[in-house]
């Protein structure tokens, strides 16, 4: 029998009498809404600091799409600022320009910065490149997730930059590290499942972090629901196209069954970075000739993405 | 017992699967995708559900 489970009864959490909201099937464990949000707050506390993500005096830019994982990211952050001295946080908002989608994301995202009292910044496709990505995608749209992610990565890259920002943080949660890791490898791509991207210096790329990469996607919902800040959103019209769509089902499925594989992806590829530590499975870095970025070539992902859309 | 789905459809449901797991194995929902309501208050799959109650679907999963 799960433990604070009885047959014909609803579960209660296991630090209180209170009715459960959650259960965590990898340590067997129910929490009511007051325990989860503790728990998810001391767990992205825990990682921020075992893995140095935050110093004294870093200004972080948060990267807010108004989604539910950013949302929960600057939430967290602004109420663990009391114990990050000298941290500021800027949240930073891109707008790709996506019909029937971006607007109530970015409505969402202005009311939570208004309310938490956090400076935000909005960028756009169309500033970036001249375009929004509708326009863009005309005839390409099976492209689209790779081409908005270029683009959003730059547009987020100079912004925080603008921003006097020394790291940017994102909203990827337990969930999307594993899908990462498993796409990697169903394309092969050693270099990438190795990559880190949560060291650099101001003169390559701004450090990236993810605070809430130990928490599973079902929690960071469940976390925001609890306190009235979930709201349903629309779903993005390209999503359809992503690989990373397909894998989610495979990998939510088999962690349904046998709850774990996630977080076992994760640490199968822990393992393999500490394989490959001091060997060179990337290629070195040069800078773009058109634009002076850092990239492993002789143009970076966006020149050659500007050619390609003859832009 | 009424069911709002993710896409906000409404079923009425005449029998009662039990617990939320059951119902949401019954509609083919994965419960990583979903969170669940019952009566307005979130609950796991474990919980139980009765005639009366309103149970709310809601999809997590989105983006690419």
């Amino acid at each position: 029998m799960e433990p604070h489970a009885v047959p014909g009864e609803s579960p209660v959490c296991a630090c209180c009498a209170e009715p459960a909201v959650v259960y965590q099937p990898v340590i067997r464990r129910y929490l009511c809404g007051t325990h989860l949000v503790r728990d998810v707050e001391e767990r992205v506390r825990t990682t921020i600091l075992e893995t140095g993500q935050i110093h004294a005096g870093d200004r972080v830019a948060v990267g807010l799409s108004g989604g539910k994982d950013s949302t929960a990211l600057l939430v967290i952050l602004s109420r663990l600022l009391p114990t990050l001295p000298g941290a500021s946080f800027v949240a930073i908002t891109v707008d790709e320009g996506i019909a029937g989608y971006r607007a109530d994301t970015m409505r969402a995202a202005k009311s939570l910065t208004q309310r938490l009292g956090v400076d935000h910044r909005i960028v756009t496709f169309r500033a970036l490149i001249g375009d929004d990505l509708d326009t863009l995608l005309i005839g390409r749209e099976t492209h689209a997730c790779t081409i908005c992610g270029i683009l959003r990565k730059k547009a987020l890259a100079d912004a925080a930059r603008a921003a006097g920002a020394t790291s940017i943080a994102t909203g990827h949660n337990l969930d999307d590290e594993a899908q990462s890791v498993l796409m990697n490898a169903f394309r092969g791509d050693l270099p990438r499942l190795v990559r880190t991207t949560g060291t650099g210096t101001s003169e390559t790329f701004l450090p990236r972090i993810k605070p809430l990469m130990a928490i599973p996607e079902k929690e960071i919902a469940s976390y925001l629901f609890v306190q009235d800040l979930f709201s349903v959103l629309p779903e993005c019209p390209y999503t359809k196209y992503a690989l990373r769509a397909e894998v989610r089902a495979l990998l939510s499925d088999y962690e349904c069954h046998h709850p774990g594989t996630m977080q076992h992806l994760i640490e199968s590829k822990k393992t393999i970075e500490q394989y490959c530590a001091g060997t060179p499975v990337m290629e070195p870095l040069h800078r773009c000739r058109e634009c002076g970025d850092p990239c492993s070539g002789d143009l970076c992902q966006v020149c050659r993405l500007r050619h390609s859309l003859g832009k | 017992m009424k069911v709002i789905l993710p896409d906000q459809g409404i079923r009425v449901m005449e029998h009662c699967p039990g617990t939320v797991g059951a119902l949401l194995h019954e509609i083919g929902a994965n419960p990583l995708e979903v969170i669940v309501s019952r009566n307005g208050k979130l609950v796991p799959e474990e919980a139980t559900i009765g005639r009366d109650d309103e149970i709310r679907i809601i999809r997590i999963a989105h983006g690419g």
